[in-house]
Order: structure tokens, then C-alpha cells, then sequence
């Protein structure tokens, strides 16, 4: 049903936002102009702007593990949590600044992503779903009783939060990383196979690929960077607490975001966390709202548009411009709706 | 693609109207003849009573403000408005309503929540971005020990005394006992200091023996194993930290279970009238402490009680008490500095030396203003004070 | 002494406690078994069952006796039309779908309940609320047992239900091999639509004793939602009988994680008793056809 013609020659600005890399360094730039223009925006401004891009981390994150790799996890919180926890323990106990406190807070994702590997990789589908879910809750109801990790009260940071600037700059700078983890997957082996385990466990067993390592090395990127997100939001707030950094909220942010910005599209994350936040914001009033209509909004896209907000605009691309169809990067059964048939043109 | 499917035009257009109404919603929204007081209060879930008295307070102080005409500064005339967001309860909403009010709203300056951990939580964003915050709802203890404050004020009472009151009760009042008591408290920040460390020092130097101590999460709804262990033991005295469902909760686990204890005292949980309702008869004998009573000789207190049931038709908080002078405190403070300017109006307010409906109101080095704590008692859905004697409003009621 | 006492105590009403922790688990141990279906949204529908009862049985002063059935007949209607409007279009993808629909349900319905009746806590009053039962040296509430009661008489009923009656076999047949059952002409689809009925009618009521015994909010879903599966896979997936056994020893383990470490660990234990054992055996206790 896409439109094979090839009389209408593809526009060549077209052409060119479609290369990969020049689209991510195109919106990198724009997102960073506030950052080599500080006064640009005022200050409420930087603290959506700083929103945002955390929130993009985290879904570009989660796309990974989740689009890509198959693995729909509801545990965002547990590596969010995690990374806060991390980064302020190190700022108030080992007085370390910002920056190398943040990198180990990504280590600390990494190895809970080791640490929980074994435990939900056994499950398949939906039961790893709920596995992490699962996990998630307990991690949340451990620190939230246990006195050591500063119980419901939580912990306040030894250093100020810094101004608004500063805290954009390095939400940026995140996002820059998480951009760049990203190329760095898409060009690599790793693509690939984790591809064929995400399509096949079982058959890429067979043909020889390590599936546990390759999911392993999936979760843990994915989990270094939701736990830096996590310690930036914690820098932030300056004071953090279980119910807040490990509550359920982030792990459903992030599942709405890539679902309808289009999971396992490259630039599924950047829509649906930009639509999120507008929404938000539109909705700032009325967060009970907010919540509710993005659960509507998310039952419509399911049903109606399950490649999301992604999907639909290379539809509407591929029909003005009259290209062959450019299919996700990674598109995952599932969700989308039947899998791709095999000899559609315009296959990566 | 399918029929479902939008065109490009029309999703287009939807995504610009997204943003055009976002960008909308972000531009900043103040009257310049105004001035712009906010407050993140917890209007809904577990503290919700006390964020719906708070309001009141808050916004009678305005609004009487108002009538008195505003303020003049440079001979321009300014009105107040109170913008309240709602922050559930959840300390990090409160954070972040906190920079909504500064930065969206353009608060000049700000009120506080209530409860520790959301006061503490909006009082560091205020504290970093420079803005005057002048607050009751917060233990001066829990207050002083996040950090040495600049901007931020605090009116209330000294947890210290708080869990002094129960004991030093029982001595003056010369209630009998067997001196057995259990402590039974939440893992907030007052429940800690005041049922982890006040309460079990205080029991040991007055020679009580503590039979049974339990702490519990702050949204914890679930008392078997405590109520079963209080009906073991049976001590005769119970003292408890916890949130109004809580209390709410374990007061009728405790009645369920066939156990009641001649004393029961049941900090902040049992404040509001929401409690007095829920627990109906069984409230009755249940003891907490209280800052303020209408009784009170301070400027305006019976006249505030009375607004209060008139607007609202529920019986009077004491929580109108502190929010409404900590409101008052700021515009007083405002007027005094006759500026517009953050700083000026900081100093104003360190100078505040006044009595209020709360109390005389003094701050001192560490930015407190301490009320002192006398204890009240449910008795017939009326809160009334027992103890001290010279402001008491009846007499002490055996729980039955 | 005193410890044993407390331990008697609390095994009794943690025994007690599992009847209605089965009562509100089996609706999602019943729509997994037969639909396939990771319900996201169970424990919205146990809420919702607190909610109706506060709300029917409020303003009309019903007598709960009464209520009990209306609450799961309004649930009931509820489902079915969930089903249709939800479920059914999504029929011939793959599964994930369905769960992500559902997850989405529970988010629009946690926050329904929110807009609607605000993030109070509340609980349902019932007559054996606050009386005491003392059989010799141990004493637990009376709506404890009587919780228990109704919880057993519902799973018995149900599983009459599903081994007696016509329905009940429609049922089991469109769980074994649905397309089978569709061949030998049963409407597969509306059975789906009757069993998520079923479901959501015990999880109501299963949220109607829990409402009255602890005290539920908005968001008390996930817990219940959690609470359920650490059931389900202890007790075997659309085993009803099995479901109950699962409640009992979860609610006992609960009690004795209450004891042991403090109240706020009770949520905790149930948890780790699903991960264990998801981790011990994913397969294993679910045993049979899936994804």
C-alpha cells in the first residue's frame, strides 16, 4: 500500500533530514542553542526545556531495550531511582562533584542491570513485563521502609542544586551522550543481533548468538542511562525521597512516550516526549487531566495508529513524497501490530 | 496505510496547535497591578484536611488585606492574589509547584505546605531561587535541621515540646497508670525525631516502661501485626505518630481488636476535624497535640473560629491559626519594606515583631518563631484543651 | 508467652486475610487462564469495587447484604463493555497489545478515581467492622472472618460456575484451544467479554472486604494488581481452587513478613514471593499455552 511511484522525485531536503545522523545532530543543535546562548529563555522555560530532555534520555533509553530489543520493561523507576540514590550518597558522603558522580551513577544502572539480569531474562513477553514490574514496586517499598537509605524522609544534598542554566546545559549534554550510545548501537553488530533475538529467541539461539549477553549488554546501556537521568533529576531537586524517585510515574511516562511517539522508530522518542510535555504544559492546571487523557490518548494510538506519532508522519512522508516506505530502524512484532512482511521495499 | 489514518496536513496542524497552545501555557500570567503570593498546598490525599484549612487561612489574610485596600509602593496600588497549586502530598510535586509558582505564576513571594517533608521540599527551591517563603506546618526541629535558612521563615512549635506534652500531662494532671506505654509512629520526618528518638528518651527518664515500639511508612494502611502485638501487651498508655487515615485506621483496628488503652495520644493524625468524623465515637478520649485554640487570648482568634464555621460550616483547625498568620506576617512585611524588591522584603520580615491570631510572633536567629504547645482532647466531636491548666477549656475524659 | 500469642494472632488473621486476598486475585487468575490476558487494570477493578460500595451503599443505605450482588452485577456490565470497546477490535494481534490497553485503563481509571474523589483514603464501614472474635487464646476482628466467609462462598460459587454450567464450559473450552471452540461453535469472543465480566465482579467484591479492612485510595491498584499475581502463581493459572490455597499461604506469609520486620514489609513480602518464584520457575507454575 505504499506508493511505489517513482516519477516524483523525493524532495532532496527530504532526502537529506532523512540521513540519520544529520537529522539527530540537526535537533542536538537546536535543543543546545539555549546552551550557547544562555538568556535565551527565561527561566520557567529552561525548566521544561530540562524536562524534556530528561525525559528524552529516558525514552531514548527505553526505546532501546524496549523497541529495539523487545524487552518492554516497567522498571524504568528501579534504574531512575537507583542513579538519584547513587549521586546524592556520593555527593554527601564522598563530597564529589556533579559530573563524575553523575558517570558512576550510570556504573550503579549498569550493575543493577547485571544484578537483575539473571532473575528476569528466564521470563518471556509479558511475564518479563510484569517481572519488572514487580521488581520495581519491591525496590520502591525496600527503600521506602529501610532506615538506612533515609526511609519516606530520604536524603537532602550536601551541595545546592545549581541555577537553571547549568542544569539545562547538562540535561543536554545527557541527551548529546544518550544520542550518541545511540549511533554508536545503530552502526554496530550489536544491532543486529540483538534484532534477531528481539524477532526469534530462540532461533538466533540456534544459530549460534549468546542471547543473554546480547540482551545483557541492551539492559545495561539502557540502564546506565535511565540512572543518569535519574541523578540529574536528584541534583535538581536537591533533596530526594523513595516515593518520588522510585515511584511508578516515571516508568509510565516513559512507556507512554515511546508507545505513541512510535516504538522502535528512531525518532519515536523525540515526538512522543515532545507531545508529552506540550500536553503536560497545555495541561499544567489540571494534572488529573493530564494523566487521564494521556491514557486515553494512549488506548487510541494502540489501537488506531500502533506505529505512533513516528509511524504515521513517514506514512504521511511516504505518500507526499511518494517514496519507498521507510521502515522503522528496528521495528518490533508486537505492538505494531502483524510484523513486516519479508521483500517490502525501502528495507534497511 | 489503513483508513484510520490522519493526513499529513491535519496532523501537522494538530502538532502546531499543540505547541502554540503550550507555548500559550507557558507564557507568564500575572497582573501588573498585583501581587503575586503562592503556595503549594497538599489539597488532596493523606494531609488533605490540613491543605484545605491552610488555604482558608491563607486566603482570609488576603483577602482581608485587600479590603484594608492592598498596598501602596511608589504610589502605585497593588492588590494581592493567592495562587495555590495542589501537590497531593507528594513532596516532589511540591518541589516542583514550587518553581511552577516562581517562575510561571511570577510569585513574589511564597507560603508554605504543611508537614516536614513538602515544607522542607518547596522551602529549598524558594531558599535557591531567593525567594521570601514564611510558613507554619513544620516542626521547628525538622525546619532548623535541613540547613541554615535565608529566606525561608518558620512559625510553629518546637517538636521537643510536642513530645514532652503527653508525659508532662500525665504528671500534672496526676493521671494513674502502670506507667506501660507503646510508641508507634510513621517514617516521616517528624515521626522519626518525635516517635524515634523524643519519645523513647522522654519514657526512659520519667521511669515508663516501653512495651512496644513500631514504625511503619507513611502510606501504610495495614496495623495487624501492631494491633495484635498492643493487644498482647496491653500497655496502658499508647502515643502515636501518624497521618489521618492512619490514625484513622489504627484507632479502629485497635476498637475491632477489643483493645483500649486508658491514654492515647495521637499527634497529627488526630488534629483535624476529619479525624473527630471519620472515627466517630471512637474518637472520643483521643488526645493531641494543639498550638492554638480559639480560646486563646491573641488578636482575632475567636473572630477567626467563627469566620471559619461560617464559610465553611465544619468546626475550626488549628491550622487556620498559623496559616493565617504567616500570610499576614508577609503582607505585613511587604508593607513594611515598601518595595517590591525580594531582599527588602526578607529583611521586613526578620524584623516582624507582632502579636498575630497565632501568637506573638518573633523570629530568631535560626528563622523560627516557636508556639507553645498546650494538648487537646476529643471529646463528642469537639476538640477541647485539657492541658495546661491556665488555658484549659475542660476537663481531662477518660478514654471508654 | 506473648510472642507465641502474637504469633497466634497474626497466622489466624493471616489465614483469614488470604481468603479475601484470593477473592480479589482470582478474577485475574481466571482472565489470564482463559483470555490470555496480563489484566494491568485488576487492581483498578478491585478499587472500583470499593468505590461503588461507598457510593451505592452511602446514599441509598442499602443493606450490604444486598449490596454484595448489585456491586458485582454493576462490575460485571462494566467489563463486558470494556471488552467490546477495547479488547474486541484488538482480537487477532498479538497479545502485548491487549496488556498495553489495559495498562493504559488503569491509567485513566486511577486517575477517573482521583478527579472524582479526590486522593483520600477511605474505608468502607461494614456492621462487623469493628467487633472482636475471641476463640480461646486467639483474637482477630470479625471482618476478618466474615471477610473470609463471603470470600469462599464467591470462589465456590465461581467455581460452579465454570465446572457446572454451560457457560463454564464454553469457558474452558475457549481457554484449551479457542479455535477449536470456535469450530464447534462457540462465540469465543463473547465468552472473552463474559469471563472479564466474571473477573471484574470478584475483584469487586474482592475490593469491597479489603476496602472495609484496610482502608484503600486512588492508587491502591498496583498493589492489589501485584498482590494478585504473587497469587496466581502460586496457586496455578485459572485454578480456582488453587487460587484460594494461594491466597491463604500468601496471607500467611505476609503476616509472618508483618511480625517479623513491621507492617510497612507486608506489600514487600508478597513481592518477593512473585519474583522467587517467577525466578525459580517462569514457566514452570503457569505451565501451559502462551505468547
Amino acid at each position: 500500500m505504499r506508493n511505489l511511484s517513482t516519477n516524483a522525485a523525493p524532495g532532496r531536503i527530504h532526502a537529506w533530514l532523512r540521513r540519520p545522523a544529520f537529522a539527530t545532530a540537526l535537533v542536538l543543535g537546536v535543543l543546545g542553542l539555549p546552551v550557547m546562548l544562555p538568556g535565551l529563555l527565561g527561566d520557567y522555560a529552561l525548566e521544561v526545556g530540562f524536562r524534556l530532555l530528561v525525559l528524552l534520555s529516558l525514552a531514548e533509553a527505553w526505546n532501546l531495550l524496549a523497541g529495539y530489543g523487545g524487552m518492554v520493561s516497567l522498571g524504568t523507576a528501579s534504574f531512575f531511582g537507583v542513579g538519584g540514590y547513587v549521586l546524592i550518597g556520593l555527593m554527601n558522603v564522598a563530597g564529589l562533584p556533579v559530573l563524575p558522580s553523575l558517570l558512576i551513577a550510570a556504573l550503579s544502572g549498569s550493575v543493577l542491570a547485571v544484578l537483575m539480569a539473571p532473575a528476569v531474562f528466564r521470563l518471556r513477553g509479558l511475564y518479563f513485563t510484569v517481572g519488572t514490574l514487580a521488581f520495581s514496586e519491591a525496590l520502591r517499598l525496600f527503600m521506602v521502609n529501610s532506615n538506612d537509605f533515609g526511609g519516606a524522609s530520604g536524603w537532602i544534598a550536601a551541595q545546592d542544586p545549581p541555577d537553571g542554566q547549568t542544569l539545562y546545559a547538562w540535561a543536554w549534554m545527557l541527551c548529546a551522550c544518550t544520542a550518541g550510545v545511540f549511533s554508536l548501537y545503530l552502526g554496530s553488530r550489536l544491532a543486529v543481533t540483538l534484532k534477531a533475538v528481539r524477532d526469534d529467541e530462540t532461533a538466533a539461539a540456534q544459530v549460534g548468538v549468546n542471547t543473554f549477553l546480547v540482551k545483557l549488554l541492551a539492559f545495561m546501556t539502557a540502564g546506565a542511562l535511565m540512572a543518569a537521568a535519574g541523578g540529574l533529576q536528584a541534583v535538581k531537586l536537591g533533596a530526594i525521597e523513595p516515593y518520588g524517585m522510585f515511584g511508578m510515574s516515571w516508568s509510565i511516562a516513559v512507556l507512554s512516550i515511546v508507545l505513541i511517539g512510535g516504538m522502535g522508530w528512531k525518532g519515536g522518542a523525540l515526538l512522543g516526549t515532545s507531545f508529552i510535555v506540550a500536553l503536560g504544559e497545555w495541561l499544567a492546571d489540571y494534572p488529573n487531566a493530564h494523566l487521564a487523557i494521556t491514557g486515553v490518548i494512549l488506548m487510541v494510538v494502540i489501537r488506531y495508529a500502533p506505529q505512533g506519532l513516528a509511524g504515521l508522519l513517514n506514512g504521511a512522508a511516504c505518500r507526499r513524497f511518494g517514496e519507498g516506505a521507510d521502515e522503522p530502524v528496528a521495528r518490533a512484532p508486537g505492538i505494531h501490530g502483524k510484523a513486516a512482511r519479508p521483500g517490502s521495499p525501502g528495507r534497511k | 496505510m489503513n483508513r484510520h489514518f490522519f493526513n499529513l496536513r491535519k496532523l501537522l496542524s494538530c502538532t502546531c496547535v499543540s505547541f502554540g497552545m503550550s507555548l500559550a501555557a507557558i507564557a507568564p500570567a500575572a497582573d501588573a497591578e498585583e501581587i503575586v503570593i503562592g503556595a503549594s498546598l497538599p489539597l488532596s490525599g493523606p494531609l488533605a484536611g490540613f491543605g484545605r484549612d491552610q488555604q482558608w487561612g491563607y486566603q482570609a489574610a488576603i483577602d482581608d488585606a485587600n479590603k484594608r485596600g492592598g498596598v501602596t509602593i511608589d504610589g502605585k496600588k497593588y492588590s494581592y492574589r493567592l495562587v495555590v497549586r495542589d501537590d497531593k502530598t507528594d513532596p516532589s510535586v511540591t518541589a516542583s509547584n514550587t518553581e511552577t509558582l516562581i517562575s510561571k505564576d511570577r510569585a513574589l513571594v511564597m507560603l508554605g505546605s504543611c508537614t516536614p517533608a513538602l515544607v522542607n521540599a518547596g522551602a529549598l527551591v524558594a531558599e535557591r531561587r531567593k525567594v521570601p517563603m514564611v510558613t507554619g506546618c513544620n516542626p521547628l526541629g525538622a525546619f532548623r535541621s535541613v540547613r541554615k535558612w535565608t529566606y525561608v521563615w518558620d512559625i510553629f512549635f518546637d517538636e521537643a515540646e510536642l513530645a514532652e506534652a503527653p508525659f508532662r500531662m500525665l504528671k500534672e494532671l496526676n493521671i494513674d497508670t502502670d506507667k506501660s506505654v507503646a510508641l508507634l509512629h510513621d517514617n516521616g520526618p517528624d515521626g522519626k525525631v518525635v516517635g524515634g528518638t523524643l519519645w523513647p528518651r522522654l519514657a526512659q527518664a520519667g521511669g515508663y516502661a516501653v512495651k512496644q515500639k513500631a514504625e511503619f511508612p507513611v502510606d501504610n494502611m495495614q496495623f495487624t501485626a501492631i494491633v495484635s502485638e498492643l493487644r498482647t501487651k496491653r500497655p496502658q498508655i499508647v502515643l502515636v505518630d501518624a497521618t489521618a487515615p492512619q490514625a484513622i485506621s489504627l484507632r479502629k483496628q485497635m476498637a475491632a481488636a477489643g483493645y483500649q488503652p486508658k491514654v492515647l495520644v495521637m499527634e497529627k493524625g488526630a488534629e483535624s476535624e476529619q479525624f473527630a468524623r471519620a472515627a466517630g465515637a471512637l474518637s472520643d478520649g483521643v488526645m493531641v497535640g494543639a498550638y492554638w485554640d480559639p480560646s486563646f487570648a491573641y488578636p482575632g482568634a475567636q473572630e477567626l473560629a467563627r469566620r471559619f464555621e461560617r464559610d465553611t460550616g465544619i468546626a475550626v483547625s488549628q491550622h487556620i491559626a498559623d496559616s493565617n498568620a504567616a500570610a499576614s506576617v508577609l503582607i505585613d512585611a511587604i508593607g513594611a519594606a515598601q518595595s517590591l524588591d525580594r531582599e527588602r522584603i526578607n529583611r521586613a520580615i526578620s524584623r516582624t515583631d507582632k502579636a498575630y491570631v497565632v501568637g506573638p510572633v518573633k523570629f530568631d536567629e535560626t528563622n523560627t518563631s516557636k508556639l507553645p504547645i498546650a494538648l487537646s482532647q476529643w471529646q463528642g466531636g469537639k476538640a477541647v484543651i485539657i492541658w495546661p491548666r491556665r488555658v484549659a477549656t475542660g476537663t481531662y475524659l477518660q478514654p471508654k | 508467652m506473648e510472642t507465641l500469642h502474637i504469633a497466634a494472632n497474626s497466622l489466624v488473621s493471616g489465614l483469614l486475610l488470604g481468603g479475601v486476598l484470593a477473592l480479589a486475585a482470582l478474577g485475574l487468575s481466571i482472565v489470564l487462564g482463559v483470555m490470555g490476558l496480563v489484566n494491568l487494570a485488576h487492581g483498578e477493578f478491585v478499587v472500583a469495587g470499593g468505590y461503588l460500595m461507598l457510593f451505592v451503599l452511602q446514599p441509598f443505605d442499602i443493606d450490604p447484604m444486598l449490596a454484595f450482588p448489585l456491586i458485582a452485577a454493576i462490575m460485571a456490565a462494566i467489563a463486558l463493555a470494556l471488552q467490546r470497546t477495547l479488547l474486541r477490535p484488538l482480537a487477532g494481534g498479538p497479545p502485548e497489545s491487549s496488556m498495553m490497553t489495559m495498562f493504559a485503563l488503569s491509567i485513566v481509571l486511577q486517575n477517573l478515581y482521583l478527579t472524582l474523589f479526590q486522593a483520600d483514603t477511605r474505608s468502607i464501614q461494614l456492621p462487623s467492622s469493628a467487633q472482636s472474635v475471641e476463640v480461646g487464646p486467639v483474637s482477630f476482628g470479625m471482618i476478618y472472618l466474615v471477610g473470609f466467609l463471603i470470600s469462599v462462598l464467591v470462589i465456590f460459587a465461581a467455581h460452579c460456575l465454570i465446572t457446572s454450567t454451560q457457560f463454564g464450559r464454553d469457558l474452558r473450552a475457549s481457554a484449551a484451544d479457542p479455535e477449536a471452540a470456535e469450530i464447534v461453535g462457540v462465540d469465543v469472543e463473547r465468552v472473552r467479554g463474559w469471563t472479564l465480566a466474571l473477573g471484574a465482579a470478584c475483584a469487586a467484591l474482592g475490593g469491597v472486604l479489603a476496602g472495609a479492612i484496610f482502608g484503600f485510595t486512588p492508587i491502591s491498584g498496583p498493589a492489589y494488581l501485584l498482590n494478585a499475581f504473587a497469587i496466581v502463581v502460586l496457586g496455578g493459572l485459572g485454578n480456582v481452587f488453587g487460587t484460594l490455597v494461594g491466597g491463604v499461604v500468601l496471607g500467611v506469609l505476609q503476616s509472618v513478613g508483618g511480625v517479623a520486620f513491621g507492617d510497612g514489609y507486608r506489600d514487600l513480602v508478597g513481592l518477593l514471593v512473585l519474583l522467587i518464584i517467577l525466578g525459580l520457575c517462569p514457566q514452570g507454575l503457569m505451565g501451559r499455552k502462551h505468547a
